[in-house]
């Protein structure tokens, strides 16, 4: 019975015996500071400054990476990391680095294509109109007016006038979002359905009713595929890594429990 | 050793005398501010413009806005790019340094991004741990001043004290006079690269970034971008500012901007883009803030105390045709003690003089638009030129890349130092934020700054004068750089307080024929009169007739009155004038001609939750309007202020989101508005009249 006791603590001294020898290179005073490393930290001053740095400013890099990592550890020996708040947010922003980096560089051609497929809305090139109207200004008893105006060129062929409008009265290959600027977005509900090259109305608008004639539309398309390749690549990877995410903290919430003192008033 | 300095120096100082005495010096001397460099960029023209609109369009944007670039923006936080502000101006959202998205309700049409000249982006090179000056004690306190953990509420006091104490002598000072640097900065007449706290290639290098992303962003027929700059200037004694905005009309512009360090006085400045101009490129600069100028922006005399005579007053309208009359820090039409008959002239006054610590009172008296217009008629009266014959734009002068100018999406200007409700002074401070302002009062030996309103405690630094304002527009026919720089030349423009609401002006001697309610209205309103900006000459003693229309922002509160303000000097006396004319009304009514003012239209805010009336107010105001006290032989100018029904103020906003009530002793309500540059009314020349600029 005592012999088990004692061959208990014989293991355990040989596996801490054996634990501090492996790992005494680490508890040292050394920075080792790797090709890489290196790489990294000069790439990333180019990057930010956008030339290569000098000798001198080498030099400066270097020292301050050596200050930076010396303070860390006398940081880490007085356990300045412990509750700290900023380290938690960046700890847990570094495995969500990890989580999306492990996703694929390079997606494949058919992951590409299939994204696309699923998300056509994003890369159409919006429909543009081109129209003339005549304006009824809101302030004067606009709705007769306009229909009285229309009702006289349709009938009698009087030729069509209205008020001034402060934007005129031709617009040219306008967007869906010109045309809600310009007019609200009421008026572009209806100008999506107008026919083309008759007058018509009166339509409303922010500013009043309007008659209006569609001289040209440019319908909106999709580009090929090939056309829009780069940001399609772009958007597939930013949504494959917040999937990524979104997934791993899925799985592994299941085994938190969260303990939150019921009589706390907030 | 020292002898032998002294013996340099000695050698140094003769030998600049020889070359002065010996009148050679221009020889050797170059003029660095005066290359031009060509800023282009290789894109695509787009070939489906639309054609250009004879009639003009109005066109919305912001000349006034600063990135990490410049020094306090860096200070407050700020890490957008010059790339990310214009982004933000195409409709996109970019983030505020406290992390929230900032974002436009719908697109501007032009925008530029205006750094600070003065050490253009060299506070981020302090900050850079690994840049040659961070080796300098002083830039300590800078040293990764913006790292993403940096950058939090718990920073400001730390801020607040860097923006007072930054570039103060100790860090503006000089490399000793036998230094190399010394003598290339006098021989490319360049001080600045005398300073020890200056980088001349990190500085190139901003500017250059700063013209690339307007190069980038520029998109004729869509969206326009000026390459610019702030030239950010004060008088030496009482700090009165001078700030101006300067932009360029061209993908060229100078190879370093034209600083304080060049010199402080505006007419160094005006000379220089002189200079520019006889070398092609074309150049304005937009005072800014006169109303924190203690009464310095429109003064009547030079700036070295000189009378102001005719070739100053060309030379400056020559180079300032247009000044920001609103912007965040305020609004500078009028002052109610410079305008005690103008009810509405208690609009959104800032009556500090800028970055003033402790804040200190600003003069009104030469610091307004109006009180400006009156002493330039005064200045003509007495044969000296008019320097005040200047057309209105409003801008921002955010300092975070992003202008906020709705009162209901509204992050003031300063970053991290007022980018919450209770740094605004708001809504009341809670109670870690008052130790913390407590302390850092206390341990920066800085004026207090809270104060006790009914009970509360309330951050009391000035930002609660600050306003969500303003746009400039521009009538141009077509969203081009050009066609947009021809309208602040002919100071065809207007101002509003951040609404998209538009106005236009006419004056003329035929204008009676024109039909008000007919589409060929602003044609014929152009052919046979003058529009805002521009003179209008008397003939045989006619009185004439103005047209002003009016259109409201259809996403902002309707349209309550049009007015037109008319100021004069008499003719025997010079004395100053001025008057508000009410000339249209809304929902109906007309205007009393005794008391030349439009009945109340009703219109109510509920303070519980801002809503406005939806029965009352204009879509459009449109009139035409004869001056009932004309005098042929008076010189007058005349604009046009356009007022919204009332809404929300910001602060207002504020409180009803947190709430709370709103503070007892702001304006609970403003009255959004535009104003128009001003049409100047010149009488038939007779002889002892002085022909006008």
């Amino acid at each position: 019975m005592n012999l088990r006791i004692v061959v208990f603590f014989v293991i355990g001294l040989f596996i801490f015996l054996l634990d501090t020898s492996l790992n005494s290179q680490e508890d040292s005073r050394d920075i080792y500071i790797s090709d890489q490393e290196l790489t990294s930290l000069l790439s990333a001053w180019k990057s930010q400054v956008g030339r290569p740095p000098s000798d001198e400013e080498i030099v400066n890099i270097i020292n301050n990476f050596v200050e930076e990592e010396i303070l860390y550890r006398e940081a880490l020996l007085l356990g300045l990391d412990q509750e700290d708040r900023i380290i938690k947010r960046r700890l847990a922003q570094k495995i969500t680095f990890l989580k999306q980096e492990t996703i694929p560089d390079e997606p494949s051609q058919e992951d590409l294509k299939k994204f696309f497929e699923q998300n056509k809305n994003n890369y159409f090139v919006p429909t543009t109109y081109s129209f003339s109207h005549h304006y009824f200004s809101k302030e004067n008893d606009a709705k007769a007016r306009a229909n009285e105006a229309f009702e006289d060129f349709q009938t009698e062929g009087i030729e069509l006038r209205g008020d001034p409008f402060f934007l005129g009265k031709n617009f040219y290959q306008n967007s869906g979002d010109e045309i809600q600027k310009n007019f609200g977005a009421l008026f572009f509900f209806l100008i999506e359905k107008l026919p083309m090259n008759e007058w018509s109305g009166p339509h409303k608008s922010a500013f009043g009713e309007h008659i209006v004639f569609v001289k040209d539309i440019s319908a909106g398309f999709l580009p090929p595929l090939e056309k829009v390749i780069s940001s399609v690549q772009q958007d597939y990877l930013t949504q494959a890594q917040d999937e990524a995410v979104a997934k791993y903290i899925d799985e592994i919430r299941s085994e938190y429990s969260v303990v939150i003192n019921p009589n706390y008033k907030f | 050793m020292k002898m032998s300095k002294s013996f340099i120096g000695l050698v140094v100082v003769s030998t600049i005398f020889v070359i002065y005495a010996s009148g050679f010096y221009t020889n050797f001397q170059t003029d660095s501010a005066l290359e031009i460099v060509d800023f282009s960029i290789d894109a695509p023209a787009n070939k489906n413009r639309a054609p250009s609109n004879p009639d003009r369009i109005p066109l919305y944007g912001d000349l006034h806005v600063h990135t990490k670039y410049s020094f306090d923006a860096y200070i407050f936080g700020v890490t957008a790019t010059p790339y990310d502000a214009y982004k933000y101006a195409i409709g996109e959202a970019i983030k505020h340094p406290l992390g929230f998205d900032m974002k436009l309700r719908e697109p501007l049409d032009f925008y530029a991004v205006t750094d600070h000249g003065f050490y253009m982006g060299m506070i981020e090179n302090y900050a850079d741990t690994s840049s040659k000056m961070s080796k300098n004690e002083w830039t300590k306190p800078m040293h990764n001043l913006n790292r993403p953990e940096n950058v939090t509420i718990e920073s400001l006091g730390d801020r607040a004290d860097l923006f007072s104490s930054v570039l103060t002598e100790a860090i503006i000072k000089p490399y000793p006079y036998w230094h190399p640097k010394v003598w290339k900065a006098w021989f490319t007449n360049n001080i600045q690269v005398a300073l020890q706290s200056f980088d001349y290639d990190v500085h190139k290098s901003a500017w250059a970034d700063v013209a690339n992303a307007a190069e980038e962003f520029n998109d004729p027929g869509k969206f326009t971008t000026f390459i610019g700059y702030e030239f950010t200037t004060s008088t030496d004694v009482e700090g009165g500012n001078l700030h101006r905005n300067v932009i360029f009309n061209s993908s060229n512009a100078p190879i370093r901007p034209w600083t304080r360090i060049d010199s402080i006085n505006p007419e160094d400045l005006w000379t220089w883009m002189d200079g520019l101009r006889d070398k092609g490129l074309d150049s304005l600069a937009m005072p800014h803030n006169s109303n924190g100028s203690n009464g310095q922006m429109f003064e009547v005399e030079t700036f070295r105390g000189k009378p102001i005579d005719n070739e100053y007053s060309e030379k400056r309208m020559r180079n300032e045709p247009v000044v920001e009359i609103t912007q965040i820090k305020g609004t500078s039409d009028t002052h109610p003690l410079l305008s005690p008959d103008d009810e509405w002239a208690d609009f959104e006054i800032m009556d500090k003089r800028v970055g003033s610590r402790p804040p200190t009172y600003s003069m009104p008296q030469g610091g307004y638009v109006r009180d400006a217009y009156l002493r330039g008629l005064t200045l003509e009266w007495r044969g000296q030129g008019n320097p005040y014959k200047f057309g209105v734009i409003g801008s921002s002068d955010t300092h975070t890349g992003a202008g906020g100018f709705d009162e209901d999406n509204y992050w003031s200007k300063a970053g991290v130092l007022d980018g919450t409700d209770f740094s605004r002074g708001s809504v009341p401070l809670p109670q870690d934020r008052i130790d913390q302002l407590n302390a850092y009062a206390d341990v920066y030996d800085q004026p207090i700054s809270i104060q006790e309103i009914n009970g509360r405690t309330y951050s009391d630094v000035g930002f609660d004068q600050w306003s969500a304002s303003g746009l400039a527009v521009a009538w141009a026919e077509e969203n081009t750089r050009d066609s947009i720089f021809q309208a602040f030349k002919r100071k065809e423009t207007f101002a509003t307080t951040g609404t998209r609401m538009a106005v236009r002006f006419f004056a003329g001697f035929d204008m009676e024929s024109i039909d008000l309610d007919s589409e060929d209205m602003v044609k014929n309103a152009y052919a046979k009169g003058v529009t805002m900006g521009a003179d209008l000459f008397g003939s045989n003693d006619q009185a004439p007739q103005f047209l002003v229309w009016a259109q409201r922002d259809k996403l902002g509160a309707p349209l309550q009155r049009v007015q037109i303000i008319k100021g004069w000097v008499e003719n025997a006396s010079g004395t100053p004038k001025e008057q508000v004319y009410d000339v249209a009304c809304s929902d109906g009514l007309s205007v009393d001609p005794v008391t030349n003012r439009c009945p109340d239209n009703g219109a109510k805010v509920n303070i519980n939750d801002c809503s406005i009336s939806s029965d009352v107010g204009a879509v459009e105001l449109k009139t035409s309007w004869r001056d009932p006290d004309f005098n042929p032989t008076i010189k007058a100018f005349y604009y046009v202020r356009v007022l919204e029904n009332p809404t929300c103020r910001w602060s207002t906003w504020d409180a009803v989101k947190a709430g709370v009530k709103p503070r007892p002793d702001l304006h609970k309500t403003i009255q959004e508005r535009a104003w128009s540059s001003p049409i100047w009314y010149i009488p038939e020349p007779n002889e002892i009249d002085i022909i006008p600029l």
